[in-house]
């Protein structure tokens, strides 16, 4: 009886959460293109688009990140689902990204495009980073999953490499020093060190200080 | 507010240039663009004229300019984007920002210390310079190394005659620049993240070029304190950040001078930082450029289009080690 009321309870939990993450994932898109229609992205709005999109997908790819430690930490088993969807939305945003560089700044002018590609490394890093989400959007499936077996976790790992490499990309595309940090490191350093964190969660041994 | 004389009128006080150098003067200016409304500022600048709220409304001289164009037949960028989207770290890396947060940036009283290796060292207030120099109307391109450029009517004059004012030494081989630093109105300054005071510097004979500009103003009005208030420089075939704003110090000297950005991250920001498609930043390319008010990237030009009248001093360099 008991555990027929506790599915209820962590079924609506699992259905407000949803609806909420989807809210949370639609929205900066919508605010984004209201922005951009009434004119309010500034005197450089691909500039601005660029650097709103990054940022989005970035942060979703952390909370997706954070989900699991969060979990434990909560006690609130039932947020795990949210992994999928909040990288899904990284994934979202990270495409769009792309597509403003390549599309409207660009013009998709493929020569154009891989001369910048080809010698930048900090766009080299932020390609592979979005290869890797695509590929693990493609296998999100739940099919997929279940074909897949224990590779289709070894392969989300890379969740964690994307992380990594998303921040190197916008560690490197800020003006200034890195060595030194003279220049915008703020959001990049704030976000690469929650990111170590919650890799360093994952080892072994913190993970047992954790559960 | 400024009494301008409309028609073709010659740049005023010009009596005292030999004729045959006024006319070939008069042409290569007209050839740059530069419209002879003879809107001389010299006494027309109120002595206090901070910008009033945050946004910069129109002011009414931009109607007189507004249709021209650069030399090249590029047209002006507007207003609001030149006053409304400026890099000025002292106050906030937020290009966006800036005008709000400068606004309690009173640029007065002024003085810029002008000496070094001089026969004439001298301080000049705003009013002094103002007084002496006449103030020609420049329409210039502008490239900031970031990859976004804009087409600004500057009013200024050359930085050649400040510094026959002053009457360098032959020891004299470069010009070295400095930028107020004001930490209780630029809140930037105090972030630790850049060491200011911002620093520039041009080779002597890049500061003799009729191109090298003091400006006091942009489209007629006076400079807003955003856009490096009261004075500052324009060197339009280089990098915007050579460009120095606010200046407070000018100085000759026999050594390359330290520039701000060089001492962040010299194998980037080069001293002579000339806009080259040819030479691309370490980290992205210079290839081509976003101008703000348009859609489409174009071509970024070699010295940002004005390599017939700099060209020649860089011959037998390779910009690609002097960049």
């Amino acid at each position: 009886m008991n555990q027929h009321i506790e599915d209820r309870k962590q079924e609506s939990q699992r259905f407000q959460l949803k609806v909420l993450v989807n809210i949370a994932g639609a929205l900066p898109l919508l605010l984004l293109i209201g922005s951009y229609v009434r004119g309010e992205l500034g005197f450089n709005p691909v500039e601005a688009a660029l650097q709103k999109t990054g940022q989005i997908a970035v942060i979703f790819l952390v909370l997706s990140l954070a989900v699991t430690p969060l979990r434990k930490l909560l006690h609130f088993p039932v947020m795990g689902f949210l992994r999928k969807p909040l990288g899904l939305y990284a994934a979202f945003y990270a495409v769009t990204h792309f597509l403003i560089f390549a599309w409207w700044d660009y013009g998709l002018d493929f020569q154009l495009i891989w001369g910048e590609i080809a010698a930048r490394p900090f766009i080299i890093v932020g390609l592979v980073a979005l290869l890797i989400l695509l590929a693990l959007s493609a296998t999100s499936l739940r099919a997929v999953q279940r074909k897949m077996g224990k590779a289709w976790i070894k392969l989300h790992r890379l969740t964690y490499l994307a992380g990594i490499l998303v921040i190197t990309h916008f560690l490197l595309a800020v003006k200034g020093n890195l060595l030194t940090l003279q220049g915008d490191y703020a959001l990049p350093l704030i976000l690469g060190g929650v990111v170590l964190m919650l890799l360093a969660l994952r080892l072994p041994f913190l993970k047992r200080i954790f559960q | 507010m400024t009494s301008k004389k409309q028609g073709s009128v010659p740049l005023g006080k010009d009596e005292i240039t030999p004729k045959h150098i006024y006319n070939s003067r008069r042409k290569f200016l007209k050839q740059m663009g530069i419209v002879g409304l003879g809107a001389a500022l010299a006494g027309c600048v109120p002595a206090t004229s901070p910008t009033s709220g945050p946004t910069q409304t129109e002011p009414s001289s931009v109607a007189t300019l507004s249709g021209l164009t650069d030399e090249l037949g590029n047209p002006l960028t507007d207003y609001s984007a030149i006053t409304g989207y400026c890099n000025f770290y002292e106050f906030t890396t937020n290009k966006e920002n800036v005008d709000d947060l400068a606004e309690d940036f009173v640029p007065d009283p002024w003085s810029v210390e002008v000496g070094g290796l001089v026969n004439k060292p001298q301080t000049f207030s705003l009013a002094e310079i103002l007084e002496k120099f006449d103030q020609q109307e420049r329409v210039y391109r502008m490239r900031c190394v970031e990859g976004w450029s804009m087409v600004i009517p500057w009013n200024g004059f050359p930085l050649r005659q400040l510094l026959e004012e002053v009457e360098p030494t032959p020891e004299a081989k470069y010009v070295a620049f400095q930028t107020a630093l004001l930490p209780e109105v630029m809140n930037g300054v105090n972030s630790g993240m850049f060491p200011f005071p911002y620093l520039e510097g041009l080779r002597l004979d890049e500061a003799m070029n009729d191109l090298t500009l003091l400006a006091t103003g942009l489209y007629n009005e006076p400079l807003p304190p955003q856009n490096g208030a009261p004075i500052r420089l324009v060197v339009p075939w280089k990098y915007g950040f050579k460009s120095i704003k606010s200046i407070v110090k000018i100085s000759l000297v026999t050594d390359q001078p330290v520039t701000m950005w060089n001492t962040i991250a010299p194998q980037e920001y080069g001293f002579y930082a000339n806009v080259n498609p040819d030479v691309d930043h370490p980290r992205w390319s210079q290839g081509t450029e976003i101008r703000i008010g348009e859609n489409q990237r174009r071509d970024t030009l070699y010295m940002n289009g004005y390599a017939d009248e700099v060209d020649y001093l860089y011959d037998g360099m390779d910009l690609t080690v002097y960049y």
